[in-house]
């Protein structure tokens, strides 16, 4: 009886295992077709597989480059502009990302935002590394000194400063962490990818006093949402209410 | 009875208020040669007096006050009076002179004139290149007003170029002039018509007014500057030029009455009339050469004029793909509008994206500025200098072409790993319009290499495994602290107490199923318990004793203590207690134990 249980078990996790090698396999068969596509300049074809293979698995940095460069190379530079944006938030030191999207943004007059000491941070500590170190030497200084209090070890002042100082270490590391990360900060942001650029109103009514134009690719903070309507913070920190049509979370919704 | 209306009139004309004092100041010319006098009239209105200086003091230039003049003026019954101090100025050498503002003092206030400006040459002929607005060489549009007194014409217009001929593209400062003598009133319109076939005009600056003395009688003028460019060879007719005005000029007496004014020296403007006019410029030419096509520099991009060149970089340092700025700013006098952008040198190594500009005008017009073309720069490969910049202009005083350089600039530029490994494949039409095209590499196969990162769209704080993890360790952490806590509390003096209380309870709970031969031994045991006695002998009846027990009770508890006694020491033992003795025991225990817990 026991022996027929493992069977199936085993079975089972063999099913598995196949099922994901499968699926792992589709992917990499799906991807080679797309770069295979995109070496032969077919970057239409090349954007659709390269679309689906993004669809059917975890998010890489580098297949949303790939992708960004494909829809590049087919004219779509909104489109582009977003992909490498999404690389980078995966990864924010893929410098080729960065490049593809300074030039892409310089191709549609999307001017340069200023560096900031958060995009210095991400270029020097990759967050998640940030985070998971930041929470050891939390815990570390926590049961450090929670064990030097309940052991009455009041000499061992070394040790008290050694946790006080993990504890603290840990602290910042989240801290900095949550300030950085893109994949926080970034949460509200979206892209236009109108064609023809979006128009920022006064009120959520289209008849209403337009207080600027938004070009293709300009990033915005999405505020509140209204119906079709955003309410948001424009470049230079306006605020003011955009159709929901043609504005693109930065982040997908997962 | 006819002098009895005139006294009449006369005694109302002297009542009448005067209108608002005014100084004003005007060169007759502002600029002449070396010798040539130049007439500067200081004009004061609504007063009847004021004190002006004698004479001027301006290193190069001899002013002195050469007389006075009066004139009463009456519009619509309304009295003004104009004093007019005319000074002689006569230059002693060349250069640019202020001459500065000075006080008129006029019923005890104070007023200044503005300064103005004389150019004064070696000799009376005209600069090719003039600088506007101080100095305009004239090539005046018609002949000078044909007026020497009062009698002359009220207003006049000419139209005055900078130069007779020019070449195509070449910018020419103009000049509209628009005169009225200063005993006429009125409103003129804000712009002027101009235009023609073959040159563009700039647009117009806004009026600028001043007094001029011309052939002895005072004018307002009212200047407003322009430029046109001409767009083709040959002679160009530059048309007239005209200006709307509503005037109100002096007019004659109402009739019936004009007999009875003749006969008395009324002032002038004591009636007038509103009269719609048009003011027009003289028609012109101006002869207009084409550029010359040898020695024309391959990067020649239309500019005419005469300029210079400066370069700078912006940030001096760039990470990998880091894009920087090389500004290139031309400045000078030209064609601004129409020139092309410098073109980079050197460049090899670079990515380049076409220039953004601005232009900075420094006049009215646009002809003297500077424009900034900003390019986009990122390294291909690491770079220590910027490229160059040329850039090749006609210019029209030595009617030949040159060229402007500029230096490489020291950066610190590292190569964008995108431009270097992981550029696109050779541009396509319509794709990355603007950018120079990347080399034509394949695609790198194992990009994936390059990217590392996350695999999550959300961060590490809001993942299950962290949060588990977290989780975990929090409930260790309590794990511990909780274990760590009942440990020394039980070691405490109170977790004792409450030990034996909790153990007292329970020997007394046994009491009631007590096998009768063990009962005194169980009531030995609880009275142990609760009085916290040891197992000396007398420990107990010493404890007992020493209690603030009530003395029955205290009583009560020794007899139990001696049927224990008795128990354990007599030979063969006691009688088993009987189930009253037991009854009896079990409340004097509950006794002690009530007051105990008090």
């Amino acid at each position: 009886m026991l022996s027929m249980k493992n069977s199936h078990l085993t079975q089972t996790l063999s099913l598995f295992a196949a099922v994901l090698l499968l699926s792992q396999s589709a992917r990499a068969d799906v991807l080679a077709d797309a770069r295979a596509r995109y070496a032969e300049g077919e970057y239409q074809q090349a954007a659709k597989l390269f679309e689906q293979a993004i669809e059917t698995a975890p998010p890489q940095a580098a297949v949303f480059f790939e992708f960004g460069r494909c829809l590049r190379q087919a004219g779509q530079d909104g489109r582009a502009a977003l992909n490498f944006q999404r690389a980078l938030i995966l990864d924010p030191r893929f410098s080729p990302a960065a490049v593809a999207l300074t030039e892409t943004n310089t191709d549609l007059g999307i001017p340069k935002p200023a560096v900031t000491w958060q995009d210095r941070v991400l270029e020097r500590i990759p967050m998640d590394t940030l985070t998971l170190t930041g929470a050891v030497l939390f815990w570390v200084g926590v049961f450090m000194i929670t064990f030097l209090l309940l052991l009455r070890a009041a000499r061992r002042k070394g040790l008290y400063a050694l946790g006080m100082i993990c504890l603290a270490a840990g602290i910042a590391a989240l801290a900095l962490a949550w300030l950085c990360d893109p994949r926080i900060t970034d949460r509200n942001t979206a892209i236009v990818l109108t064609n023809g650029g979006a128009s920022v109103l006064n009120s959520p009514a289209e008849q209403s006093e337009k207080i600027a134009s938004l070009r293709e690719g300009t990033q915005v903070q999405i505020l509140s949402q209204r119906g079709r309507w955003f309410y948001g913070a424009i470049p230079g920190g306006a605020r003011g209410w955009f159709l929901t049509e043609g504005i693109v979370p930065i982040i997908p919704p997962v | 009875m006819k002098h009895a209306l005139a006294l009449l009139f006369l005694s109302l004309l002297a009542a009448s208020p005067v209108v608002a004092q005014e100084v004003v100041a005007g060169l007759s010319s502002n600029q002449a040669a070396v010798g040539e006098p130049v007439q500067l009239v200081v004009t004061v209105r609504g007063a009847r007096g004021a004190d002006v200086p004698q004479t001027l003091s301006v290193n190069g230039l001899r002013i002195n006050l050469a007389g006075r003049s009066t004139q009463f003026e009456m519009r619509n019954f309304k009295m003004s009076s104009t004093l007019t101090y005319t000074y002689i100025i006569v230059p002693q050498f060349e250069g640019n002179f202020t001459i500065p503002s000075f006080d008129v003092a006029i019923e005890g206030k104070t007023y200044r004139t503005q300064a103005m400006h004389l150019a004064v040459s070696g000799a009376a002929q005209v600069p090719q290149m003039p600088t506007l607005p101080q100095s305009m060489p004239t090539v005046p549009s018609g002949p000078p007003p044909a007026v020497g007194n009062d009698n002359g014409r009220p207003y006049f217009a000419e139209l005055v170029l900078s130069k007779k001929s020019a070449y195509v593209g070449e910018i020419v400062p103009v000049e509209l002039r628009f005169y009225f003598h200063s005993r006429i009133g009125g409103q003129v319109g804000e712009r002027p018509n101009f235009g023609g076939e073959g040159f563009t005009v700039q647009k117009f600056s806004n009026a600028v007014k001043r007094e001029q003395v011309v052939n002895e009688a005072n004018y307002v003028v009212f200047t407003f500057q322009s430029a046109i460019t001409p767009v083709k060879a040959g002679t160009l007719e530059i048309p007239a030029a005209s200006l709307e005005a509503r005037l109100q000029v002096p007019g004659n007496a109402p009739q019936g009455l004009d007999d009875f004014f003749n006969n008395f020296p009324l002032p002038q403007g004591m009636f007038t009339e509103t009269r719609e006019v048009t003011l027009q410029t003289k028609p012109l030419q101006l002869e207009v050469v084409a550029l010359p096509k040898e020695n024309k520099p391959e990067d020649f991009s239309g500019a005419v004029g005469k300029f210079t060149m400066d370069a700078s970089v912006s940030p001096k340092k760039a990470a990998a793909g880091e894009p920087v700025t090389l500004s290139v700013t031309v400045s000078g006098q030209g064609n601004f509008e129409g020139m092309g952008a410098p073109s980079l040198v050197g460049d090899e190594g670079w990515r380049t994206y076409p220039p953004s500009d601005k232009f900075q005008a420094a006049d009215a017009i646009g002809f003297t500025g500077e424009k900034k073309f900003e390019y986009p720069i990122i390294a291909r490969q690491d770079q220590t200098k910027t490229p160059g910049a040329r850039f090749s202009f006609f210019d029209p005083s030595s009617g030949k072409y040159s060229t402007l350089t500029t230096d490489p600039l020291p950066v610190d530029a590292k190569a964008g790993n995108a431009a270097a490994t992981a550029s696109a494949p050779a541009a396509t039409p319509g794709a990355g319009a603007g950018a120079t095209p990347g080399p034509a590499t394949k695609p790198t196969p194992d990009i994936a290499v390059m990217a590392s990162g996350s695999s999550h769209w959300s961060s590490l704080f809001f993942r299950k495994e962290f949060l588990i993890g977290n989780a975990a360790l929090l409930a260790a952490w309590l794990a511990v602290v909780l274990a760590f806590s009942i440990r020394s509390f039980s070691a405490s003096n109170t977790g004792r107490m409450i030990a034996r209380k909790k153990q007292a309870s329970d020997a007394l709970s046994l009491l009631r199923n007590a096998d009768p031969s063990a009962f005194y031994d169980r009531v030995h045991d609880y009275l142990t318990l609760r009085l916290n006695a040891s197992i000396e002998p007398g420990s107990l009846a010493a404890k007992i004793d020493s209690s603030a027990l009530p003395v029955e009770l205290k009583s009560s508890l020794h007899k139990m203590l001696e049927r224990h006694d008795e128990s354990k020491f007599a030979a063969g033992g006691i009688s088993q207690p009987s189930a009253e003795e037991r009854e009896s025991v079990m409340a004097t225990l509950k006794q002690f134990h009530a007051f105990h817990e008090k």
